[in-house]
């Protein structure tokens, strides 16, 4: 959105600068060819009044005259209409108007041509010889009111129309422009957005259609790209699918073999016997939960949105993990139970809350309780999971959901712990497009699973 | 001499379980695909299958479908672990338990001596009457189960869980109790088996007519059959 305010009124001011540029050029330089025009045109006129005025003065006499300036000065808007003898005397017209006009008078009888006087801005005298019916030289004089020189926009509803309307195209265009750059952009940025969450079929280019310039290369550059991460990550995911589920039938044999040989060993080789049955257990717990990550990272684990009753579940998760601490000195306390529902598996948030659970159980220091509770408030369900291990470094709290992440070797090993639990819980949540973070507190680590609760009804 | 057919592609791991088994007292024989695994089971002289669920030419799911067609032998299935969906979809077909490969041995052994006393003998003493509560008519000696006298096809875990319900109908059977006289194994943290059969159980029995379950859960304690 940004990128569009910024397009928009870079264009805009471009657009304006462009007409504010234009009106000075034209007031500032188009004023004297204009003035120029104008008294040619002024002269025109006025010899062709002064002709007309000399015919009519020889046939129709002085009367017939003085009608013809009449209609002279009645036109719109009136002009200011004399004639002045070359004593300076006036015969027709208004005294005070024509003040300044006797020596243009003059002149214009001596030249026997047309004269223009321009003793202010405002006003503008013209005079032209007549040659009246006794022989007499006398001079028409025309007063001219200079109009303002029309403005290109201000001053009159024509002009304000004009200014109105360009500013309304400029918006238009401008707004049109910086969709036309934008958009495509935004599209771009949305595929992205969608492919870092993980929607790793996201592809941009099919909407662009044929779009040649540089955006559209830009579409299908990122769809080139988006195909490459998909199948390396693919790939990946099916090779983890892949290695765990082979490794799965030597361990069944393995187990039954080993079975066989504590059948047939002796006293002394059953204590090394049930060590190899704890590491292949172990092996065992491992490729399972690979085997659950990679399904939930490829989103194979379709998730049938059903009700699920969270409460319960917190509840069962809490009593079967209470029962297994306590067999290590341990305990788990729920502190508060709000009765909500959320859509989703409920195998998928049974592992997950299970797996918080657990990890959390598995480092509170001996004869502490592990603290869950369940809260719901506006549409989300809040499932707090709180320990008293100790915690994590500050720096370390980000990667606790990456797989066979380990904060401190020995402690993990010692707790028997394999590093995919988090990661699970992770992805199951994420699953269900729900957050789940982690933060000291209280001298411990503290788990939050944050999910929208079903609506109700 | 309990004659185990174990259905599983993989051969030496078949070798490796027979070995054992025959130790631990059983007779076993094996076959490598499914086709051939059905046939076998359909000829009636095993007393017990252990059945895969990847085999080539069948798979354990339909190899168990098409068998529960005509019979009742019971069917322990291996399951990969992790994967819940292979065991509901396993118990819902029919199966009599399941284990997740790989599997502990021992537990293997354990179970499937579980399950075949359970379905050999006939209750004992004590529950040997038949009992008819709400509709449902059960029959420990032909370990059969009506519901309005249709009949419920029950697989023989379920009948034990309805059976020790319905002895005590009206109150709470607890959930370690129901592990060990069904399952006849001690109830560990995080199994889901009980409830899985339970679900099962009532998805066959069905709702009364205005809708109530049949079988109430009380959380974290066990299970009740009510009485209207």
């Amino acid at each position: 959105m940004k990128l569009f305010v910024k397009i928009f009124l870079w264009f805009l001011a471009a657009v304006l600068l462009m007409v504010g540029v234009v009106i000075f050029i034209t007031r500032t330089f188009q004023t004297e060819p204009m003035e120029s025009r104008w008294q040619r045109s002024m002269r025109n006129q006025m010899s062709i009044y002064g002709g007309t005025a000399t015919q009519i003065a020889a046939t129709e006499g002085e009367n017939g005259l003085k009608a013809f300036l009449g209609r002279l000065s009645d036109v719109d808007p009136p002009r200011q209409v004399a004639l002045i003898a070359p004593d300076g005397s006036l015969r027709f017209g208004d005294a005070e108007e024509f003040d300044e006009a006797h020596d243009l008078s003059a002149r214009a009888i001596a030249s026997g041509g047309v004269e223009l006087d321009a003793p202010a801005d405002d006003r503008t005298y013209g005079a032209t010889p007549v040659t009246l019916s006794n022989g007499n030289q006398i001079a028409l004089v025309l007063k001219w009111e200079r109009q303002p020189s029309p403005s290109l926009f201000l001053g009159s509803w024509v002009g304000n129309v004009r200014l109105a309307g360009l500013l309304l195209t400029a918006l238009i265009l401008c707004a049109l422009l910086a969709t036309y750059l934008t958009s495509p952009i935004r599209r771009i940025r949305h595929a992205t957005k969608r492919l870092a969450d993980g929607d790793l079929q996201t592809r941009v280019a099919k909407r662009f259609g044929r779009r040649r310039d540089e955006l559209g290369d830009l579409a299908r550059d990122f769809d080139e790209m988006a195909e490459r991460i998909e199948s390396l990550i693919t790939s990946q995911q099916r090779l983890s699918r892949d290695v765990s589920h082979e490794l799965r039938s030597p361990l069944a044999r393995l187990n039954v073999a080993l079975e066989i040989a504590k059948q047939k060993a002796g006293p002394d080789t059953q204590p090394i016997l049930a060590r190899i049955e704890i590491e292949s257990e172990r092996l065992n717990e491992m490729i399972g939960r690979l085997l659950t990550l990679a399904r939930l990272e490829s989103g194979a684990e379709e998730i049938e949105p059903l009700r699920v009753d969270l409460a319960e579940l917190v509840r069962d998760v809490a009593a079967d993990a209470d029962f297994e601490a306590r067999a290590n000195g341990r305990y788990v306390e729920v502190s508060a139970v709000d009765r909500c529902t959320v859509n989703g598996s409920e195998n998928l948030l049974r592992s997950a809350i299970e797996n918080v659970l657990r990890n959390a159980v598995r480092y509170t220091s001996e004869g502490t309780a592990v603290d869950i509770s369940l809260t719901a408030l506006d549409g989300h369900a809040k499932v707090v999971v709180s320990d008293h291990g100790g915690g994590v470094p500050n720096g370390e709290l980000e990667h606790l959901f990456r797989p066979f992440y380990r904060v401190g070797e020995a402690r993990e090993r010692k707790t028997g712990g394999i590093g995919l639990g988090l990661a699970i819980a992770e992805r199951a949540v994420r699953a269900h497009k729900g957050y789940i973070v982690a933060r000291n507190f209280n001298g411990g680590l503290q788990i939050e699973i944050d999910l929208e609760t079903a609506k109700a009804g | 001499m309990d004659r185990i057919l174990i259905i599983d592609d993989d051969e030496e791991l078949c070798d490796l379980v027979s070995e054992y088994l025959t130790v631990e007292g059983f007779e076993v024989e094996s076959v490598n695909d499914g086709e051939a695994g059905l046939a076998r089971a359909l000829e009636g002289e095993h007393d017990m299958v252990i059945l895969d669920v990847m085999l080539p030419k069948m798979n354990g799911f339909d190899v168990l479908r098409n068998l529960r067609l005509d019979s009742k032998l019971p069917v322990i299935m291996l399951t990969a672990r992790g994967d819940d969906m292979e065991r509901i979809v396993g118990l819902e077909i029919g199966a009599d338990d399941y284990l997740a490969k790989p599997f502990n041995p021992r537990e293997l052994a354990a179970r499937l001596r579980a399950i075949l006393r359970r379905s050999a003998l006939p209750e004992t003493a004590s529950g040997n009457e038949a009992i008819e509560v709400d509709g449902i008519k059960l029959s420990p000696a032909s370990r059969g189960a009506t519901l309005e006298g249709t009949e419920l096809n029950l697989t023989s875990v379920e009948f034990g869980l309805l059976h020790e319900l319905l002895k005590d109908a009206g109150k709470i059977v607890k959930k370690e109790d129901l592990s060990e006289s069904v399952l006849e194994r001690k109830l560990s943290p995080y199994d889901r088996s009980l409830d899985m059969h339970i679900s099962n159980l009532r998805k066959k029995i069905g709702t009364r007519p205005d809708g109530t379950e049949r079988i109430k859960t009380i959380r974290s304690v066990g299970y009740i059959y009510t009485l209207v």
